[in-house]
């Protein structure tokens, strides 16, 4: 009785285990795309790079596989390790905590499998990101033209909102929006440059800029710059809540809350990056070179990128026929490779 | 008197000489470092001394006061400290945005966060009174979890601009934030309620001790479910004053009031191993809290210096907190 079960169970896990061999050699045949996302709570740019690489490698026929970095170093580095383990051909990654970076561009050197980093450049790692300086300076020119145009190129005060967590992204971009500003405004005493920290948060932001603000109590022109939307808003909200939001001109970058119907009326601009639409960059550049068996000579410097994503600033009247971000990530699915988001978007090309 | 006998024999009993001037003494104590701050950054810049000054610390005041009362009653009944107000001030200010782009009237929403808050303060009781589990473990877990789900469910959210809570933001009242006046409110009827209603002193009792609460038949269940859910509600009506002032944020936008809110409980003499503290206490010391990285700014000094800060004063709170418990203990 027992002895037929046992021999068609043994049979049928034979069967199984050749088919499953057999899986794994076709699947070890395609080409398999590892994604690390930031997975920093901050952006919700962050999980839609996600999808847009998963679906961009749906269209190639690729596997995918996506690990979150959860914005820590440590992660981070596990999951360069669980990408060797998978077998990943090539890498994606957004670190938003770069001091794992080296150790990670080892491990994957060592498993002879290529890297691409967005925007926060390692030597080890083929560099796709956005001349945030360019950004900065951009978006910082049009702030200029705003200020020179309304108070004569005078304002009381010229404040960053700074998110020094990014480091030398942090630098390019706010202290880019202040050169941009000079390049229109020359002769602004420097003592009317003031920082304070926002992380790049507009919650986070809010009580540091009601205690700047409070500790400039006769500023009545203010302009206001910083390394996102959000730590720009932050600064904006703290003078609505002072009474002073009349005096306040923002210009942000990032455009994370420039478009769509709730849109605070003294952000005045932002630059547009569509960072979620990333991946179409790096695969085109990158990527399919390498599943094509070209893979291009390793480019891992910001000012000599792999690819090289192109900044748009617009003011809050263009943002405002840009759609959201999920409606973006749809247009761009739906438009054919390697179609990117500022040829579909960018009201300013 | 109507004291039951229950509390007569578990609350601290009548306070002596010596306890009630230590009360007096941290209010004069508080009082005296609020002053000094306001002083010396008034000498060294006049302009502090002005309305936008004051317009600054209320609204910083106003949201780590009410937390600090959810917190505060947490503390005093015995429950330590709960760590997961950061989570929860975020889930009622998703509701709160939520049934406000719904266009729900205003006071649905104030209900739906402070509703969202007492669930979240009824699940921390319901794990940690069954599981028997350490409220300090159970909240920091619960804050993981919770942070980690809101994540998934949402990355920004803000209420629609121009929305009666976000026009509550950003409202003035007597010439101070009108989101500072319930603050004032809840600090003031909540130390009366501890101090003179029964379920008041039974919270106390619990933290006093709660074998001998026990002993006189006062269920800690109850208590702790009590509690949780009345710490919870207030955390989730500070999302409400929250949402309003803040503008957009995210599952992270909280983390950083919660040692804050610590040190004020600590520094009002609200003991976190319960049954000692006056809630009137918390306006002192959330008000020189408040006024603190106010000042820094005054003095030329980064506002990321106010970290330093933060964690000095909650290190002198900690290092008074078991000063008095070795003063008034066994």
């Amino acid at each position: 009785m027992l002895k037929l079960p046992r021999a068609a169970i043994a049979a049928a896990s034979s069967l199984l285990l050749v088919l499953g061999i057999s899986g794994d050699a076709v699947a070890q045949d395609k080409f398999k795309l590892g994604m690390l996302v930031g997975g920093n709570t901050c952006c919700d740019w962050q999980k839609a790079q996600g999808d847009v690489a998963r679906a961009l490698a749906g269209q190639m026929g690729w596997d995918y596989v996506e690990l979150s970095n959860n914005n820590d170093p440590a992660t981070a580095l596990k999951n360069a390790q669980i990408m060797v383990q998978e077998g990943a051909d090539a890498v994606i990654q957004f670190n938003g905590q770069p001091s794992a970076n080296p150790a990670i561009s080892q491990i994957l050197k060592a498993a002879n499998i290529p890297i691409v980093t967005y925007d926060i450049a390692d030597p080890g790692m083929y560099f796709v990101g956005i001349d945030n300086l360019a950004a900065g300076i951009a978006g910082g020119e049009q702030l200029g033209m705003i200020m020179k145009a309304k108070w004569d190129c005078n304002p009381d005060l010229v404040i960053s909102s700074e998110g020094a967590g990014a480091g030398i992204v942090n630098e390019w971009r706010t202290g880019g929006m202040r050169t941009g500003i000079k390049n229109i405004c020359p002769d602004i005493p420097a003592e009317k440059y003031v920082s304070f920290e926002g992380s790049g948060d507009a919650a986070t932001a809010l009580q540091p800029g009601r205690d700047l603000l409070a500790a400039h109590p006769d500023a009545k022109r203010m302009a206001v710059v910083g390394i996102n939307d959000g730590g720009v808003l932050g600064l904006i909200n703290a003078a609505e809540q002072l009474g002073r939001a009349d005096e306040v001109i923002g210009w942000g970058q990032d455009g994370a809350f420039i478009t769509g119907d709730n849109v605070n009326p003294h952000l005045a601009g932002s630059v547009f990056y569509f960072l979620e639409g990333y991946a179409v960059y790096a695969i085109r550049d990158v990527i399919k070179p390498i599943a094509d068996g070209k893979a291009p000579p390793l480019k891992a410097d910001a000012g000599d990128p792999a690819s090289r994503i192109q900044p748009c600033p617009v003011s809050a009247e263009q943002a405002a026929k840009v759609p959201d971000m999920p409606e973006r990530v749809a247009q761009l699915m739906k438009a054919p490779f390697p179609t990117t988001e500022y040829d579909l978007f960018c009201p300013n090309k | 008197m109507s004291l039951d006998p229950a509390l007569a024999a578990t609350t601290p009993a009548a306070m002596p000489l010596k306890g009630r001037f230590q009360g007096w003494s941290t209010a004069l104590t508080l009082l005296a470092a609020w002053l000094l701050v306001i002083a010396a950054t008034g000498l060294y810049r006049h302009d502090f001394l002005s309305h936008q000054t004051v317009l600054a610390i209320a609204f910083t005041m106003a949201v780590v006061g009410v937390l600090a009362v959810g917190q505060g009653i947490i503390g005093i009944s015995g429950g330590f400290i709960d760590l997961s107000q950061p989570a929860c001030i975020i889930l009622s200010s998703l509701v709160a945005v939520r049934l406000s782009e719904a266009g729900l009237p205003f006071i649905v929403v104030v209900i739906g966060a402070v509703l969202a808050g007492m669930i979240w303060g009824a699940m921390n009781a319901t794990i940690v009174v069954f599981a028997k589990l350490n409220p300090v473990i159970v909240t920091l877990a619960t804050n993981f979890i919770g942070l980690a789900a809101l994540y998934l469910i949402f990355q920004s959210a803000q209420v629609p601009i121009g929305s009666e809570i976000h026009s509550l933001g950003r409202a003035s009242f007597f010439g101070l934030p009108a989101i500072w006046w319930p603050m004032l409110l809840i600090i003031i009827v909540v130390g009366f309620l501890m101090r003179s209603t029964r379920y008041g002193r039974r919270t106390t009792a619990v933290g006093g001790s709660r074998i001998a609460a026990q002993a006189r038949g006062i269920s800690l269940k109850t208590t702790r479910y009590v509690t949780f859910m009345a710490a919870g509600g207030f955390v989730g009506f500070a999302a409400v004053l929250f949402a309003a002032a803040a503008g957009p944020f995210n599952p992270a936008s909280a983390s950083t009031t919660q040692l804050n809110v610590i040190a004020a409980v600590i520094l009002a003499g609200i003991s976190l191993a319960g049954g000692r503290g006056n809630f009137w206490m918390l306006l002192l010391s959330v008000g020189f809290l408040s006024t603190i990285p106010t000042a820094l700014v005054f003095f030329g000094l980064s506002s990321a210096t106010q970290s330093i800060f933060q964690g000095v004063i909650l290190m002198i709170a900690v290092a008074l907190d078991g000063y008095r418990a070795r003063r008034t203990g066994p």
